[in-house]
């Protein structure tokens, strides 16, 4: 069975602790120390805001990477594609979402690669009009409509 | 050191952000209302497509050319743009945002670092971060600096950045810059530097002194020439202070509906054309900001702000209030107290100037207005002020519908790209 941790919230930063630095009578309070802000997804999980854009998920060409139809991609456009990065790439006048296969660089040409035996790999060459447009850095999955 | 820091093409650019296809395409945008050309890319600029050009003649003097039109999404620009300005921050914190698509900064503590490939790198980043290509110009003022941009535009050479940071390269540059696209040369001081056969940039610069004191009884003017020769005279706060008007007020209470916000703001931007008007003097944009009281940290919290370019300088009422209001409806979130609103008009000129970017409305309906405003300001001086409002001014019953929603709804945007940074159901999608 799988574990799952529990990440708490942390609360201690809330009104009680707010004047504690100004009263200097009594002790303090030992919980002072450990004075934190709450965990935040915009804070901790978006590296680069300004880079930061959102996806819908359209079809199911990488539903074998868990990827389906419907989910939220968070794509960042500061981070530098690597092989086997998911990628939003702008390809035919529309935004698709792949895996970057850069193994074959050597011969002239990358591929885009589905994760769906339905589907084949799309090879870009040099020629190509393309871009990466940016790097799928997390997929949010609603579980419940 | 200063720099100024602008988008390329900003409306086009922010447009191409989520149309990659787009790139390398003549693309234009349309001012509120889709009446002219406000926006080129550099294939439209190269076809003859001038800014300004009414809709409707594009068809007619380009046929048979792909051109890709957009309606003006101001809420996409100013995401992005703020972005932009967000990626500048970090890096030259001492800045200051002049228009939607300018930046200057001051690079004084940063003169120790290659400030040529700094300003490279910023592109680079920029580029890659947000998708918006930029160009900066680094001088040892503002008016150089602005001199520089425009080389930093034109040449690829400078790779987006360039450094007027000698002698030679002030006089270069100079001698090769017409003297009506200075910086605080008005168009009415180029018609008459013209006149006397002065062309470049550097025909004016090099004159001495006194002929220039002689000849245009103007401060604005003489500290134009001593920043073209290099001194440092055009102080921050007084390029804010000269470009905006603000007219703000903090509630007695807390306001929570758009109506009640709407009809508050009505009343801002009111009181700013009054200003404007009495000043003689008239806005290239309005700004509106909201914000809800810091104080209460136990409130949720929101603050935001928007600006909208009106395409044709004014200080008509209706037009600025119309504005505003389309600003408003923009930036308004349910749900929050606010505390707090204002109307920022900014870019003042001169009333005189703006005769001739008259495009996009007609002539006759321009002096309706300008008379609409006269007797309006007729009125409410002999009867008190506010004797005559506009409908939006007054208070909008929370049911009904009021003039505010007929003028929000009456502005015409039919190439409107969708809203992928700011609408959920707008973001793209992912085959």
């Amino acid at each position: 069975m799988a574990k799952v941790k529990i990440l708490g919230k942390e609360f201690s930063h809330q009104n009680e602790l707010k004047f504690a630095d100004a009263i200097k009578a009594g002790f303090p309070s030992p919980a002072e120390d450990y004075r934190h802000d709450g965990l935040d997804f915009n804070r901790d999980l978006i590296r680069h805001p300004e880079a930061t854009f959102y996806g819908r998920v359209d079809g199911d060409s990488m539903v074998e990477a868990g990827i389906s139809d419907g989910d939220l991609a968070v794509i960042d456009r500061a981070v530098e594609a690597t092989h086997g990065d998911v990628i939003v790439a702008y390809l035919n006048e529309e935004f698709t979402i792949k895996f970057l296969d850069l193994s074959h660089q050597k011969e002239g040409y990358i591929e885009l690669k589905p994760a769906n035996p339905k589907y084949q790999p799309i090879r870009i060459s040099a020629d190509d009009d393309f871009e990466v447009w940016g790097v799928v850095v997390w997929t949010i999955k609603p579980w419940k409509r | 050191m200063y720099g100024i820091i602008d988008c390329d093409n900003c409306y086009v650019s922010c447009e191409r952000v989520f149309r990659p296809d787009l790139k390398h395409k003549p693309v234009v945008v349309l001012s509120n209302n889709d009446g002219c050309i406000v926006a080129r890319s550099n294939e439209a600029k190269k076809m003859g497509i001038r800014a300004g050009m009414p809709y409707y003649q594009l068809q007619e003097k380009f046929p048979g050319n792909q051109i890709t039109v957009f309606s003006s999404n101001y809420e996409l620009y100013g995401e992005l743009t703020a972005r932009v300005v967000s990626l500048i921050r970090q890096e030259a914190p001492n800045y200051f945002r002049y228009s939607i698509d300018e930046c200057f900064v001051n690079l004084k503590k940063m003169e120790s670092t290659d400030l040529k490939q700094w300003g490279e790198r910023m592109h680079q980043k920029v580029l890659r971060y947000v998708g918006m290509p930029i160009s900066i110009g680094i001088a040892p003022n503002k008016t150089l600096a602005k001199v520089a941009s425009h080389f930093a535009k034109k040449y690829p050479g400078y790779k987006h950045c360039c450094f007027i940071d000698n002698e030679e390269k002030r006089i270069k540059a100079l001698k090769l810059f017409p003297v009506e696209d200075v910086w605080g040369i008005g168009r009415r001081y180029a018609a008459k530097l013209k006149a006397m056969d002065i062309k470049t940039a550097w025909d004016f610069a090099s004159q001495r002194p006194e002929w220039v004191r002689y000849n245009f009884h103007n401060v604005v003017i003489f500290r134009t020439w001593r920043e073209l020769n290099g001194e440092d005279c055009v102080p921050e706060e007084e390029i804010a202070k000269k470009k905006s008007i603000c007219t703000s007020r903090s509630f007695n209470g807390m306001v929570t509906e758009l109506a009640d916000l709407k009809t508050h703001i009505s009343n801002y931007a009111a009181r700013c054309a009054e200003k404007l008007r009495k000043e003689g003097s008239v806005a290239s944009s309005v700004s509106v900001f909201v914000r809800t009281n810091p104080f209460r940290e136990d409130l949720p919290q929101y603050e935001n702000f928007m600006e909208i370019p009106l395409y044709t300088a004014t200080n008509s009422t209706i037009t600025i209030v119309k504005a505003c209001v389309a600003a408003l409806e923009k930036i308004y979130r349910p749900g929050y107290y606010y505390k707090k609103a204002g109307v920022i008009v900014m870019q003042t000129t001169s009333e005189d100037a703006i005769q001739t970017t008259l495009f996009d409305i007609n002539a006759e309906q321009f002096d309706k207005l300008k008379k609409l405003d006269r007797v309006l300001d007729k009125i409410n001086k002999v009867n008190g002020s506010e004797t005559v409002v506009l409908g939006s001014q007054q208070y909008t019953p929370k049911t009904g519908k009021g003039k505010a929603d007929v003028f929000a709804n009456a502005i015409k945007h039919e190439f409107r790209s969708p809203n992928p940074t700011t609408r959920w159901r707008d973001i793209i999608r992912l085959k």
